[in-house]
């Protein structure tokens, strides 16, 4: 019986990001009711099919909301599964998605083409850049050491540290006027998403969780000591490499354009363990859905809670932290 | 007869201490600023430490720039209009770096009779007041002409520039009038529906700015909240802009081209906007829009420049450089000021289609 | 499948491992004895590989070990470490279906063959019927019994395990060493187990192999090798051996 119960639960979670994009294109401060939602996508396939659609209205829905709802369901899947498989591989359950340095490696980035660079070099470029940067500086670092995973964090946690340092400096020089784009930056924001925006990042996304789904039950084996996995057949080194480069790839895209969004990554997977338990054939495509619907439900609030933006980054930690400890509560276990 | 009048000669010589004390006035003036403290300082000041460039401006237009002892970061560092209107000012010294930190021992050596500062940075003031022991007063004009037209008036008492501020505010209110009057024709109805993106961001508008209201147009984001306490500014979001339908678009002009990070061209090429009258029309300008609160000589062209924009028809004859040049002549006592601003902020080719 | 070694060196610190020549023959159960610190577990994971050797020295039936890939290798001997990291709390099936790694690419998931594999290593330890059980709630007994089941469904010819009864109380030491036999003697496997126990080692070992500070003092059958002066030789305190009721005591 507890299988069925599980099997529901997973086609639920599958289908709610679908389901709430779709409901989420009609929410807004300019209330599309689903009878004109539908008309416009009707429209948008035969034009020629029933009254016109107002412009705006067609601007609005096709470039301003579904844009945007597209990189929360993309970025929220890409922070989980990313959050996910760093835990199984660091083999603890605290460790998120921005351990190595892949924040404040995309926040200088960022700070750096906002305040110095200009329009030469776009900030989600740079973000992306020093965001990978980061993560390659940790590896070299700590690989002098023998790749233990202690080093990679402890590693992590400096270079994090460095280019906090970076970022306080950049900061120091700008006028205020830079800092405040940056600011806005630096909490989350969905809002300036393009298609343009869109075009890069969204495919480096899904191939990136593509491939962290398919080695889903690998992270089982790397959840292990590295003597057991190595024992076992698994080149440990190469694949750990390989799966530390595939989510800094994804948390580095979906950084570079929306921000610095915490808290998704360490606790939907969290939440997917409570509830299916620690195989991660199943915790990480289902955190990979959770997460696209967390943050789709994030942004409908951000969006429609007042007249100005609030940064998706505060509501996430606001809403997601006490949700947590309700949960952990609840539920009397802790993840093992 | 002769004892009275001996008497009252007595007491005419004897008491030359009360008639000082009044003639000097009252020794010290108060004032609530813009933060609502309220304030005591010396009705004569000769030293004075400006970190808000709203007030410097207007010192240096008050013909009292000479008594500057120092100034804050970004006048010398990130403003463009700082030399053109005072070229000796670089050599001031800068008591802060950034927001948040000063130079207390510099404040201290520099020894001012009062220090101005922007009501914004709040942490500043207290800690600064009860650091220094000297009057410190938050004051910016938030948007408002009258607040503007107030601290010319205040700033030309504290400087013993009375006459000198009178003057201004009179050129200032006429040349206002002057607007007012050659856009009150203009019915209601085709008041254009205008949005700034200032501040460098197209969602960042301010809930109010005067020379847009006083050059016939209507502001889309008046009366929302403030984002932050205590500024004007608001963060709205893409789609509202969308729903607002402005018909003219306004972008902040007082970057230097090259850091402009929203442009004329960007927002005319930008698909999202596709539906709006003000980029259907190519009604997208830049405009000077705040640069760390307002310059008076600046916001009096640029309500002109917007008067000009929202009803072409109600132009004067003379063109907007020989006027504006006219207007920094009269404030700050240069030629050819707004060419030399036009240089730097491409101004001239605003209006351009 | 029998290894053989052959001049295996090994150091780190002030800590050396040599071993010039010996021989673990197939289908049987060889443990390995001595003092803490003697370099038994230190030579298991030479053996294992989870150790980096300086030259080439192990021989599986002729071949060189060091010349396989990592996956090659696994899928001829296993290795059960003597401490469990234990960070997420996995089904006792799912602990099992790991075993399966070496046969697998990193990006696919176990096939049903897998999970029959993994199924039928539960049920040789005797632990059928467990699949669903939370592993972390297993008594020390148990847990190692899986971890063997684990070893088993990784298919390979030689199983190593390191202090596999230690902690355990008689009943379980005495089963898992049960289950030595039974993989040897059924299987075909070569166990090749570290051992703290003694008694236990001399009943239920094919050979045995005497390490001291390093090195291979003695190895061979139990019955030809074991006496009084190599006991106190390997141990440091004089023994005695005793006969009672057929089975071998040792007292100190």
């Amino acid at each position: 019986m507890k299988n069925k119960k599980a099997k529901v639960l997973a086609v639920v979670l599958f289908l709610l990001p679908f389901i709430l994009t779709l409901a989420s294109l009609s929410i807004g401060r300019f209330h599309i009711p689903p009878k004109d939602l539908g008309r416009t996508i009707i429209q948008a396939i035969s034009p020629s099919a029933g009254p016109e659609v107002s412009a705006a209205t067609r601007d609005i829905l096709f470039r301003i909301r579904l844009p945007r709802l597209l990189l929360a369901l993309m970025a929220g899947a890409a922070l989980s599964v990313s959050g996910a498989s760093l835990q199984a591989l660091f083999k603890n359950p605290l460790v998120n998605e921005y351990i190595l340095g892949i924040s404040f490696g995309a926040a200088f980035g960022a700070a750096l083409s906002l305040v110095f660079l200009g329009k030469n070099f776009p900030a989600q470029a740079a973000a992306f850049i020093f965001a990978l940067g980061a993560v390659l500086a940790v590896l070299l670092i700590s690989g002098r050491f023998e790749s233990h995973t202690v080093s990679l964090l402890l590693t992590g946690v400096i270079v994090s540290a460095f280019f906090q340092a970076l970022l306080s400096l950049v900061e120091f020089f700008a006028s205020p006027y830079a800092l405040q784009s940056l600011f806005f930056w630096l909490m989350g924001s969905l809002s300036l998403a393009t298609w343009k925006d869109l075009s890069i990042s969204l495919p480096v996304m899904a191939v990136g969780v593509a491939a962290l789904i398919l080695m889903r039950w690998r992270l089982n084996v790397l959840s292990l000591s590295e003597e057991e996995a190595k024992s076992m057949g698994v080149n440990v080194r190469r694949e750990k490499l390989l799966v530390i480069l595939l989510t800094s790839m994804i948390t580095a895209a979906a950084t570079a354009v929306a921000g610095v969004i915490g808290w998704i990554g360490l606790i939907v997977p969290h939440l997917v363990r409570m509830m299916v338990g620690a195989d991660n054939r199943k915790v990480v495509p289902l955190s990979a859905a959770l997460g696209a619907s967390v943050l789709i439900i994030a942004d409908d609030i951000t969006r429609v809670a007042a007249t100005f933006e609030i940064p998706i980054g505060i509501l996430t930690s606001l809403i997601g932290i006490p949700f947590f400890i309700i949960l952990l509560r609840r539920s009397g276990k802790v993840w093992l | 007869m002769i004892r009275a009048f001996l008497i009252l000669l007595f007491l005419a010589l004897g008491s030359p201490p009360l008639f000082c004390l009044q003639s000097s006035g009252s020794a010290s003036q108060r004032v609530t600023d813009s933060l609502g403290r309220r304030v005591v300082f010396p009705s004569r000041a000769d030293k004075i430490l400006s970190l808000q460039p709203e007030i410097t401006r207007i010192v240096i237009a008050l013909g009292a720039g000479e008594r500057l002892v120092g100034v804050d970061y970004f006048i010398i560092k990130h403003d463009h209009l700082f030399p053109i209107i005072f070229p000796g000012g670089r050599k001031l010294p800068a008591v802060s770096n950034t927001p948040e930190d000063m130079n207390f021992e510099m404040v201290m050596k520099l020894d001012p009779d009062i220090i101005f500062v922007s009501p914004t940075e709040l942490q500043m003031v207290d800690s600064l007041q009860s650091k220094v022991r000297r009057p410190v007063v938050a004051l910016a004009s938030m948007g408002s002409f009258s607040r503007l037209l107030d601290e010319i008036k205040l700033l030309g008492r504290v400087l013993g520039r009375e006459e000198r501020a009178a003057e201004l505010v009179g050129d200032f209110l006429s040349r206002v009038e002057a607007v007012r009057k050659s856009v009150s024709s203009v019915l209601p109805g085709k008041k254009p529906r205008v949005y700034m993106s200032f501040w460098g961001s197209l969602t960042r508008t301010p809930v109010t700015y005067e020379p847009v209201d006083i050059a016939g147009g209507i502001n889309c984001a008046a009366g929302i909240l403030p984002a932050y306490l205590g500024t004007i500014a608001t963060v709205v979001q893409l789609e509202q802009i969308v729903i607002w339908q402005p018909d003219v678009f306004l972008v902040q002009g007082n970057y230097p081209p090259r850091e402009r990070p929203v442009t004329v061209e960007g927002v005319l090429l930008d698909k999202r906007f596709g539906s709006l009258p003000a980029v259907r029309n190519r009604k997208v300008f830049y405009t000077f829009g705040y640069w760390y609160w307002w310059d008076p000589a600046e916001v009096l062209i640029e309500t002109l420049y917007l008067a000009r924009l929202f009803h072409p028809e109600a132009a004067g004859p003379v063109s907007l450089e020989t006027e504006g040049n006219e207007i920094f002549k009269k404030y700050y006592g240069i030629e050819g000021g707004f060419s030399s601003l036009c240089r730097v902020l491409e101004c001239g080719r605003w209006d351009e289609k | 499948m029998s290894i053989e070694v052959r001049g295996l060196f090994f150091g780190y610190e002030d800590f050396r491992l040599s071993v010039e020549d010996l021989c673990f023959e197939g289908r049987k159960v060889t443990s390995i004895v001595g003092r803490n610190g003697a370099g038994k577990s230190t030579f298991l994971k030479c053996l294992a590989g989870v150790l980096p050797v300086p030259k080439p020295s192990l021989f599986l039936d002729g071949r060189n070990l060091a010349s396989l890939r990592v996956r090659e290798r696994a899928k001829l001997i296993s290795y059960v470490p003597q401490e469990l990291v234990l960070a997420f709390n996995y089904s006792v099936l799912d602990f099992v279906l790991m075993g399966r790694a070496a046969f697998l690419s990193p990006f696919s998931v176990p096939s049903r063959e897998d999970l029959g594999t993994a199924a039928e290593a539960l049920h040789f330890v005797g632990l059928e019927g467990f699949e669903k059980r939370d592993f972390s709630r297993l008594s020390s007994g148990e847990r190692r019994l899986v971890l063997i089941a684990r070893t088993l469904a990784q298919s390979a010819e030689i199983l190593l395990l390191d202090e596999p009864t230690t902690f355990l109380d008689p009943k379980h030491e005495v089963e898992v060493m049960n289950l030595c036999r039974k993989l040897a003697l059924d299987k075909g496997k070569t166990v090749i187990v570290t051992l703290h126990n003694l008694e236990m080692a001399i009943k239920y070992s094919d050979a045995m192999v005497f390490m001291k500070e390093g090195r291979v003092v003695a190895s061979g059958r139990p019955d030809e090798v074991l006496n009084t002066d190599l006991l106190e030789q390997v141990y440091d305190i004089p023994m005695s051996i005793v006969t009672y009721d057929g089975k071998k005591i040792i007292l100190t």
